[in-house]
């Protein structure tokens, strides 16, 4: 149980800063998950607070105490890593066994808490096997068991999927919520994977090089971007964005025209924008209509069809791609002109030097 | 640097090509004339003749030497004596007293060679492991303690010897330098007890780079994550020394024990060079036993030499069999 602030931290690897003075809370018992493309310093602020890399400037505190100074193993801290990071040369209950008999836990107490954690993660058939007998799946349930032994203040996942199939994948989402669920602790997840912060997390942090671009709730930063990045980062398949300039400024919302004159409208609020400003539109994909009959022209070059969905991929005249999913199965082909619908309630506006959102004043997809 | 680099390279893959164009006719007219089976026997026939003649035949003359006597050294005109040349290399009444066996040199340098093994290997093995476990660290200047350590690998034996000749002899730098800081001296090759000591010393001075080498390179497969993890676990030093390094280090560590056991087992050249066998002979260790025996004093035995030989290739086979196992299971875990 622990409450995790970082003031201002910032890490520096020579004359390299890989973080930004980054601040962030962390509430008791919420499940953050920190995402980003490569290289955006999301691992190294795990590993930071981990104790596993130093904090070269600024604070972390854990339950309001100052922590920089403290060692790895002082933290009260558990870690998931992403290649396991198992003891190849001892048995599971061996691994588990590990770090409780390092700090000297009673034998009785290290061998109660591991066969809880083994009933817990379903690995009890497999404790006295070496990790390279067992699959990438039971390997990942005997790392997260490791983390489980120590009944640990916080819990660190640093991309502990990105070595599992699709399908696994999916399932041991499902299993990690459901542990979090059962034990309450804070939790930090550092994935790439957008999808895996969406549905798992309470609070996500979008972090890119080195720095926060937003924090919030997932349909928060779904519905509600603070910028061009975030709202290209959150969502699959990527959002849809059109150049354009401002054309005129109402109360409901911000019309502008493209390179070629086409004219859109977002219900955004235009206080910070002038007519002629260059913006950028943006739309999901979900949210544009195709098929209909009016719209704007669009030539569809390529199509995908999942059964259950299907995504066209187009071009505007100006070449502007556009991807649009459809519910279901649609008799649209390949190399057909169809008319695309742009609903200013869906459509976000961003000031195209910036990347600022501008506030959406109706939310077409909020509930 | 880079594009004289990529030029050097480049020049040599042509020369590369043009040498396996201008091959390629005699290749396939030989290969029509052999058929496509049989042209693999005419590409291993070099080396099977090599092989043959200087590895292969040896080891059968040797037995043929092993059980015949007299100093001839024409097959046709040495005797068949059977196992008595075992026999005589054998006989013994107490094997830990060499001065009760017939032969008593050849047990000395059995005793010898014994003492070398335990010594040499126990003492090279532990500075192998210190310098790996350091210089695997982020120390200072690692590249160039690295490079260090592996240059008397580099040596021929007899420059080792005769550096550290220079160094011990009477009036070597040694004791020169004993003298300048006011201590006794020492004849360092002369005193039995202290030459044991150096050929010992040496020994390990110039191989042990070669086994830091291959201990760093074991070091360097553990996974840094499963030191990050030990790290998390709150595990001390010493645990992760004992409970982790060692453990995943085992595999290499078997390959080092048997290879350096093999090697001291035929230690001969610096030892050779360094002391002669001697004083008297106290550094005689088993190879220069069966170098002496058989080629160097009067009568020349060749058939005891060959026979020693023989019992030190049944030592060996026995270790290189462990070591076959131990780097097969290396290559499995």
């Amino acid at each position: 149980m622990a409450v995790v602030e970082l003031d201002n931290v910032v890490k520096d690897y020579g004359a390299t800063r890989a973080v930004h003075g980054v601040s962030l809370t962390i509430e008791n018992g919420e499940f953050c998950v920190f995402v980003g493309p490569s290289g955006c310093g999301k691992s190294t602020l795990l590993r930071m607070i981990a104790g596993l890399e130093e904090i070269t400037d600024g604070e972390m505190r854990l339950d309001g105490q100052r922590v920089n100074e403290q060692r790895a193993s002082e933290r009260g801290l558990a870690m998931v890593f992403q290649t396991y990071a198992l003891y190849p040369h001892m048995t599971v209950r061996q691994n588990l066994a590990f770090g409780l008999e390092n700090i000297k836990t009673p034998k009785d107490e290290i061998v109660r808490r591991v066969d809880a954690a083994a009933r817990m993660l379903q690995i009890e058939t497999y404790l006295e096997r070496r990790p390279k007998q067992l699959s990438g799946g039971q390997r990942q349930r005997v790392a997260i068991g490791r983390a489980v032994v120590r009944e640990p203040r916080v819990f660190l996942f640093d991309e502990p999927l990105s070595n599992l199939d699709a399908e696994l994948r999916v399932a041991m989402r499902g299993e990690i919520s459901a542990l979090h669920r059962r034990l309450g602790n804070t939790m930090i997840y550092v994935t790439h994977d957008q999808v895996e912060a969406m549905t798992m997390a309470d609070k996500i942090v979008v972090l890119r090089a080195g720095r926060i671009e937003q924090v919030g709730a997932p349909l928060e930063l779904y519905n509600r971007p603070v910028n061009q990045f975030v709202a290209g980062f959150i969502g699959s398949p990527r959002m849809n964005f059109v150049e354009g300039t401002v054309d005129s400024i109402d109360d409901e919302g911000v019309d502008l025209r493209d390179r070629t004159g086409t004219a859109y409208r977002a219900a955004v609020d235009g206080g910070g924008v002038e007519r002629g400003d260059a913006v950028v539109l943006g739309i999901r994909p979900d949210h544009l209509d195709v098929g209909g009959s009016v719209g704007h022209e669009v030539t569809v070059n390529a199509i995908e069809q999942l059964g259950g969905d299907s995504y066209l991929y187009c071009e505007r005249p100006d070449g502007t791609r556009l991807t649009a999913h459809i519910a279901g199965q649609t008799a649209i082909r390949r190399g057909d002109v169809a008319r695309a619908v742009f609903r200013p309630e869906y459509s976000h506006l961003f000031v195209k030097d910036t990347g600022v959102a501008l506030p959406r004043l109706t939310i077409g997809e909020a509930v | 640097m880079q594009s004289a680099l990529d030029t050097i390279g480049r020049g040599v893959g042509r020369l590369y090509a043009a040498a396996f164009d201008l091959l390629e006719w005699p290749m396939l007219a030989l290969q029509r004339l052999t058929g496509a089976q049989r042209i693999a026997w005419i590409f291993l026939l070099p080396n099977l003749v090599i092989f043959g003649t200087f590895t292969f035949l040896p080891i059968i003359l040797n037995f043929f030497y092993a059980t015949s006597g007299s100093d001839a050294i024409l097959l046709q005109d040495r005797p068949y004596v059977g196992l008595d040349n075992f026999a005589t290399l054998l006989a013994c009444e107490n094997y830990l007293q060499p001065n009760s066996c017939e032969r008593d040199i050849f047990w000395r340098a059995v005793h010898n060679t014994a003492w070398f093994v335990v010594l040499q290997v126990g003492f090279m093995i532990l500075f192998s492991l210190v310098t790996a476990l350091i210089l695997n660290r982020d120390i200072p200047f690692r590249g160039f303690f690295r490079s260090v350590f592996f240059y008397p690998v580099l040596l021929s034996p007899v420059v080792v010897a005769l550096i550290w000749k220079w160094v011990l002899q009477r009036f070597g730098v040694l004791n020169a330098a004993l003298e300048g800081a006011g201590m006794p001296t020492v004849n360092w090759l002369v005193d039995a007890d202290w030459a044991f000591f150096w050929i010992v010393f040496v020994s390990i001075w110039a191989h042990m780079g070669f086994y830091t080498l291959i201990l760093l390179a074991g070091l360097q497969s553990i996974p840094s994550d499963v030191y990050e993890a030990a790290e998390m676990d709150g595990a001390s030093k010493w645990r992760v020394f004992s409970r982790i390094t060692m453990p995943l280090l085992m595999p290499t560590m078997a390959v080092v024990i048997v290879l350096s056991l093999i090697r001291a087992v035929q230690a001969f050249d610096e030892i050779f060079v360094l002391t002669g066998g001697g004083p008297g002979s106290a550094t005689l260790l088993i190879l220069q036993f069966i170098y002496e025996t058989g080629f160097a004093y009067q009568p020349r035995l060749y058939g005891l030499a060959a026979a020693a030989s023989m019992l030190m290739a049944v030592v060996l086979l026995v270790l290189t069999l462990v070591q076959l196992r131990a780097t097969r299971s290396r290559a499995e875990g």
